[in-house]
């Protein structure tokens, strides 16, 4: 494809509304690609849509005039020279001043890996914003459709004013662009300075690069000047996982080990073979085990509570639902009496719960309605939708049979005469939340399948899920059921021999989950086994802890029906029980606190997350300019 | 429309909503970028851009340059002059007109009980340059005292002192213009893409168009010995060893430009007998460059075309300081590399208008160049004044750095500072707290008020800061750039010309003298006196005649000598190769190398270097408050080999004491092979720190001290205690 280039300068209107050029913009801040490619490497059409009959205006603040970069139907991409790249920030503060942002903030970070013996030594900097990509996994995570990729440039731009804040782009993210503030309750990011684009400059922080690492154009374009344009460094993570928009060169030689100087435990090794860098533990805090307890509480405790609440719920409701409607002996005598809609009351309150749990994890948590928008892509809105669900059909059910208890009847009489609608009600309202909670399940679990999040995106999410679901919902199921015997004055010993037998199976499958799942993150050589060294050095003796009540409490809880008749095997049971709460509270702080996503390296201070850290408990975050947000939670 | 979307969202672009923008040059550093600040509807200085065609920087900044606006409201700003009785009693809010009568009336009552040089006058490389020749008449002029020096005695003293004792006067012959003519760079102590990262990117420019070899001597391996083609790894304080061995081998093989030294320079003789001792062999063991690396670099500056010296800190800040400044010109002088394009010595300065202190501040001698021991220029001076000669000393009196011991044994009893901290600046300031608890009297002139200097004043005068004042600083490269006033002055601080001219009416001889209120009028001033004959016969080098503030901001900067009816400056001086002795000669000086730094042993083990980085400046008054400077590195800091940490049990990302036979400091461990096994560095920048156990020898002739050769250990630190003790240091 080939452009006239245009002279930004000659072809500028008089406009008050585009951004303002100057007469002699200096030519390296000039966009200049007269030629580009079809297509790019992965395939896809490198011009978005037709320059001429669909281009439309950015609408950028309010502004209806179209830019005249002749290229604005084009996807762009950053250029990097990791070669050239001296760390000296000017890209990072250009951004933060084009786009007035905090200290805490920014939509470019420069980290650095380095490696070698002195002086034989290396450091390499990597300048990192947002890659725009073809696949912008942020796009489709995002319950709040925030995100759009506009065919202008190919322009990944977030609105703040839609998000609310779940910070669900940052996990999902390979390359730490979107910034969760917490400060304000909103992500912001990168928005590839469009409103230079239009009138053909390059972004301000491509503009401000000291080093000349930092270049900007029409994708699969080399720059002047340079010879590669690769998808590859060090510290990068897999392109593979969003087809980024970025290319780079690197063709100086570098050591076959790099570390990162920042809290990580990671490094990159050369893989001979493949060609390139991959991810290795690096046993930055030795091999010691660790309790460090107060660290299993994190930002995200209230997807701890959201979780095991919403989990505990649909095990109990599928299990009173399905046992009752299958003639379970147990289930249907809990199904028959006056605690049924109480119990029914229970999952509606714990997924009350769950969801406002979750609701005040947003940044927004007044803008909870937009969960829903992005059904099309975000695994997060099926979920939320799923939860709902259950919760009105839940909700239903429990008007339904409500309305056939003899209690109510009695006072009042008229109702007897739907008991049949309110049964076929009741029976219809409950396949449905049985359906609503399998789909609020399922997508719970697609949430954490995330590419960029290895220790999550394990098949041990689903067993932890399914397991805590049973083994919840179990305890609960005895919680309830024992009240409704007891008010019968019949034994529990039947229930809680049913209820250890289902949570034990629980215990089970997340126990089989949790040997999968250390073997598989053993094998990864990428950031999942770097959590999991984390998991048996950092929290080791916490993590020694659950498993080992895991096991007694699956083989305790699968034996129950040999002693649950005893008072004391009673007690036993309560015991094991309560410990299994334990185990699920342990077991999903630490699924949240160890995960390590594949961002990009930090330095020493910026970007550290142990120095963040650091900084938040002695104190110095309380000075802004420190740039570190001190402890909100 | 992609990914389902029928309508795409508007897009919300935050700005800071600039309706105008005003001229000035960047107030950090010396590379002398012009900028532009933009001021919001409300004339408020919210950002900044590079000026597109400046020839410095053609439309680039640096992070502190990109986030300079943030200075002017920043955290600290004094806001109305001070005064207390004592250092212990609380600060009096008073009128400047109390403040500037108590100042004078003490600096009068001192010397009339104590003689005329018991004050003290320290001033910066911070202020406008016709701010500098008006301090400069008041001190010279009025108070008379001889105890005057600017704090550029801790950065560039040296490169002044080499070029005065090779070419006869200072003034760095080289421009930015060089890289693109040069074939050979060599830098010596220079981590130009931190420290200077507009001059390495003009560099990178000239490179890109066309590559020639970079040979880089530091003891780090910093990103820019990371890039040269040659990175030597140079013991500390040994690169006068280097020098001379360099010019050792370009002598002995005959790689010289003979005719060059015939026609140019004296002390041929001398010098080739004194380097004669300097073979490769002996110097790589004192240098710890191996003598075939010597010889090949050597062989490679003296065979290039045109070949370039630059340097910085690693050479000024040396007990052979002054020394190996000229070897340095020593070697472009014999391989004829002076005052052509390409080939040149070019000290790479330290401070915004470090260069116009040297020029106009009267510091170490009298205005554009002019010695006191000359007693024509005591006359002249004394007649375009109206002063009478006979009140000016005949010699320079005490540098900087021994102004503080001449507080200690209490010849001096009242000290001014202008826009200087040496709480945090000066080496050993274990020593410098004491001697300051000393003064009778002290003034502190600052735009921030928490620079630490003022827990010992007794005044405090809140200067106005950078562009909100008017005049101009001089870069590296001899241009003159301009600061015009984008903002009003902060509450009640006042511009320091404005300072000075009222201080000097407070004495009768002030009274009598012309000092101009506006800065176009003290430069026009300043313009008479830069014309006139040199010491060699020739028209004055540093004329400043055919410049004015218009013409000046019209071309972004004019490079020095520019005379009347010049359209624009000279980028180089010595083309016609013509020097400032009078024999128009360079010299050729023979300069022996004593081992007398502080090193390690088995008591202090490791080489403690210092140095900058790229988000500070100086002592953090500035870039500490501003969060996208200061979040990069915002507390203190030590590089160390992860080797040597091995040994001694030190973690990354752990505190550890520094001690030296000074004192001590906590710093946090950064673990990294970019110093080697017996160094650490460890960055100046933060107060109570490095400075703490610095020493920071004297050079002989510069008396700039040697802060980065001396010796430490590293001790273990309770990390609680030390966590503490950190945050507590960091008051900003």
């Amino acid at each position: 494809m080939t452009v006239k280039l245009f002279e930004p300068i000659a072809s500028s209107r008089p406009s008050q509304s585009l951004f303002p050029l100057r007469d002699n913009e200096p030519d390296y801040a000039l966009l200049k690609d007269p030629q580009s490619a079809e297509r790019n490497r992965y395939g896809n059409p490198i011009a978005l849509i037709d320059l001429v009959d669909e281009a439309s205006s950015l609408n950028i603040n309010g502004v209806s005039e179209k830019g005249f970069n002749p290229n604005r139907n084009k996807q762009h991409a950053f250029h990097f020279t990791a070669d050239n790249c001296i760390g000296c920030h000017a890209c990072e503060s250009a951004c933060s001043e084009k786009n007035d942002l905090p200290p805490h903030l920014s939509f470019r970070s420069v980290g650095y890996v380095e490696g070698g013996t002195y002086p034989n030594f290396v450091r390499m900097n990597i300048s990192m914003a947002c890659n725009h990509c073809d696949d912008p996994v942020c796009l489709k995570g995002c319950p709040t459709r925030a995100y759009t990729k506009h065919p202008e440039y190919g322009a990944v731009i977030q609105d703040p004013d839609i998000c609310f804040g779940c910070g669900y782009c940052t996990w999902v993210c390979p390359y730490n662009a979107p910034q969760l503030d917490p400060v304000a309750g909103q992500v912001e990011k990168c928005n590839m300075c469009v409103d230079r684009l239009e009138v053909g400059l390059k972004p301000a922080c491509v503009s401000a690069c000291l080093g000349n690492a930092l270049n900007f154009g029409v994708v699969e374009n080399t720059p002047e000047r340079r010879e590669q344009i690769d998808t590859r460094i060090p510290g990068f993570p897999d392109p593979e996982i969003t087809k980024p928009n970025i290319r780079f060169q690197q063709t100086r030689n570098m050591p076959r080990e790099l570390t990162r100087t920042d809290s990580a435990p990671i490094k990159y090794r050369r893989d001979d073979a493949a060609g390139h860098y991959r991810p290795a533990v690096d046993k930055k805090s030795g091999s010691a085990r660790f309790w460090n307890l107060p660290r299993l509480s994190s930002r995200e405790n209230p997807l701890v509570l959201f979780t095991l609440a919403a989990q505990a719920a649909i095990g109990l409701f599928a299990m009173l639902f399905i046992g009752s409607m299958t003639g379970n002996d147990v289930v249907s005598s809990i199904g028959v009496s006056v605690v049924y809609p109480a119990a029914v009351a229970l999952c509606l309150g714990l997924v009350a719960f769950g969801l406002f749990m979750s609701t005040v994890h947003l940044g927004k948590p007044i803008r909870f309605y937009r969960g829903f928008n992005n059904l099309r892509h975000s695994p997060v809105a099926r979920e939320g939708a799923g939860v709902a669900g259950f919760m009105a059909f839940a909700g239903l059910h429990m008007v339904a049979v409500l309305g056939q208890q003899a209690w109510l009847q009695d006072y009042l009489p008229a109702l007897a005469q739907f008991n049949g609608s309110l049964a076929a009600a009741a029976a219809a309202s409950g396949v449905l939340a049985i359906a609503s909670s399998a789909i609020g399940l399922y997508y719970m679990y697609r949430c954490y399948r995330i590419k960029a999040r290895p220790f999550w995106d394990n098949r041990q999410t689903a067993f932890s899920f399914v397991g805590c679901s049973l083994y919840l919902g179990g305890l609960a199921l005895a919680a309830v059921g024992s009240v409704a015997l007891l008010l019968e004055g019949a034994s529990i010993a039947p229930l809680l021999s049913l209820c250890g037998v289902l949570m034990g199976t629980g215990l089970a499958l997340e126990g089989l989950g949790l040997y999968l799942h250390a073997r598989d993150m053993d094998a990864a050589n990428n950031e999942g086994t770097v959590s999991h060294y984390v998991q048996c050095t950092t929290f080791g003796k916490t993590y020694l802890l659950r498993n080992a009540l895991l096991v007694l409490c699956a083989a305790g809880l699968l034996l129950a029906p040999l002693y649950v008749a005893a008072t004391a095997g009673v007690a036993f049971w309560l015991v094991l029980a309560l410990a299994a709460v334990v185990v699920a509270v342990i077991g999903r702080a630490l699924f949240y606190v160890l995960v390590v996503p594949t961002t990009m390296p930090g330095a020493f201070f910026w970007k550290n997350k142990g120095f963040e850290q650091h900084a938040r408990d002695i104190g110095l975050a309380a000075m802004p300019q420190v740039g570190v947000v001190p402890d909100l939670h | 429309m992609l990914f389902g979307r029928r309508k795409k969202n508007p897009i919300i672009l935050r700005d800071k909503g600039v309706v105008d923008w005003k001229y000035a040059t960047c107030g950090y550093c010396s590379t002398g970028c012009a900028m532009e600040v933009g001021l919001d509807k409300d004339g408020k200085a919210v950002t900044t851009r590079g000026v597109a065609d400046a020839p410095v920087n053609r439309g680039k900044l640096c992070i502190k340059g990109i986030t300079e606006a943030g200075i002017l409201d920043a955290a600290g700003r004094g806001t109305e002059p001070l005064l207390r009785g004592h250092t212990y009693d609380p600060w009096q809010t008073v009128s400047w007109d109390a403040a500037l009568d108590k100042t004078a009336a003490e600096f009068q009552r001192i010397q009339e009980k104590y003689g005329r040089d018991s004050v003290a006058v320290v001033s910066t490389g911070q202020i406008l340059t016709e701010e500098f020749y008006t301090l400069g008449k008041l001190v010279r002029g009025i108070i008379g005292t001889n105890n005057y020096d600017g704090n550029t005695t801790l950065c560039m003293a040296s490169a002044v002192s080499g070029y005065k004792r090779s070419f006869g006067s200072d003034g760095p012959p080289g421009c930015y213009d060089d890289f693109s003519h040069t074939d050979c760079l060599l830098a010596f102590g220079s981590n130009l893409p931190e420290q200077h990262p507009v001059i390495y990117w003009r560099l990178k420019e000239a490179l890109e168009e066309r590559k020639f070899p970079i040979i880089v001597v530091d003891p780090r391996v910093t990103m820019f010995a990371q890039f040269a083609d040659i990175h030597l790894p140079i013991t500390p304080g040994t690169d006068l060893v280097l020098l001379n061995s360099l010019c050792h081998v370009i002598l002995k093989e005959g790689l010289a430009d003979e005719d060059f030294i015939a026609a140019h320079t004296n002390g041929r003789e001398a010098f080739a007998a004194l380097v004669d001792e300097y073979n490769p062999g002996m110097a790589a063991k004192i240098t710890g460059i191996d003598e075939d690396t010597i010889r090949h670099v050597a062989r490679l500056y003296a065979s290039a075309g045109a070949a370039m010296s630059i340097w910085t800190m690693g050479i000024n800040q040396s007990t052979h300081g002054s020394d190996g400044v000229c070897a340095i010109n020593n070697l472009n002088l014999i391989t004829g590399n002076i005052g052509k394009p390409g080939g040149t010595s070019l000290s790479i300065t330290g401070q915004c208008n470090a260069m116009g202190t040297r020029e106009w501040s009267s510091c170490s001698g009298l205005p554009g160049y002019r010695a006191l021991e000359n007693p024509a220029h005591r006359e002249e001076i004394g007649q375009f004044w109206g002063v009478d000669p006979e009140f000016f000393p005949k010699q320079r009196g005490r540098f900087m750095t021994d102004i503080f011991p001449a507080i200690e044994t209490g010849e001096i009893k009242a000290l001014w500072l202008v826009a200087t901290n040496p709480m945090t600046s000066m080496p050993n300031t274990g020593r410098i707290r004491k001697i300051l608890e000393k003064l009778e009297f002290c003034v502190v002139q600052d735009a921030y008020q928490d620079v630490e200097a003022t827990q010992y004043a007794h005044a405090y005068f809140p200067a106005s800061v950078w562009a909100e004042k008017d005049g101009c600083f001089t870069n590296t490269e001899r241009r003159v750039n301009r600061v015009t006033p984008v903002t009003a002055p902060l509450a009640n601080s006042k511009p320091d010309l404005w300072i000075f001219n009222q201080l000097a009416k407070r004495w009768e001889q002030g009274a009598r003298m012309n000092f101009p209120e506006s800065a176009s009028d003290v430069f026009e001033e300043m313009k008479l006196l830069s014309v006139g004959t040199g010491a060699n016969g020739a028209p004055r080098m540093l004329d400043i005649s055919g410049m004015n503030h218009a013409l000046i901001e019209q071309q972004r900067g004019i490079q020095w000598p520019m005379r009347a009816g010049d359209e624009t400056g000279a980028a180089r001086l010595y083309s016609d190769g013509v020097f400032q002795f009078p024999d128009g000669r360079a010299k050729l000086l023979a300069l022996p190398w004593t081992d007398n730094n502080e090193k390690p042993d088995t008591d202090f083990p490791f080489w403690l270097n210092s140095g900058r980085v790229v988000e500070h400046f100086h002592t953090r008054t500035r870039t500490g408050k501003v969060g996208n400077c200061n979040k990069f590195s915002p507390t203190a800091y030590m590089e160390m080999n992860p080797d040597a940490a091995r040994e001694i049990g030190v973690e990354h990302m752990q505190y550890v004491r520094l001690v030296s036979r000074r004192g001590d400091a906590i710093v946090l461990a950064q673990l990294t092979q970019r110093v080697p096994r017996n160094m650490v560095f460890v960055p100046f920048h933060f107060h109570d720190c490095v400075n703490r156990v610095s020493l920071g020898l004297l050079d002989p002739h510069s008396r700039q001290p040697a802060f980065k050769q001396a010796a430490v250990r590293i001790e273990q630190v309770d990390q609680a205690e030390a966590a503490r003790l950190n945050r507590e240091m960091r008051a900003y």
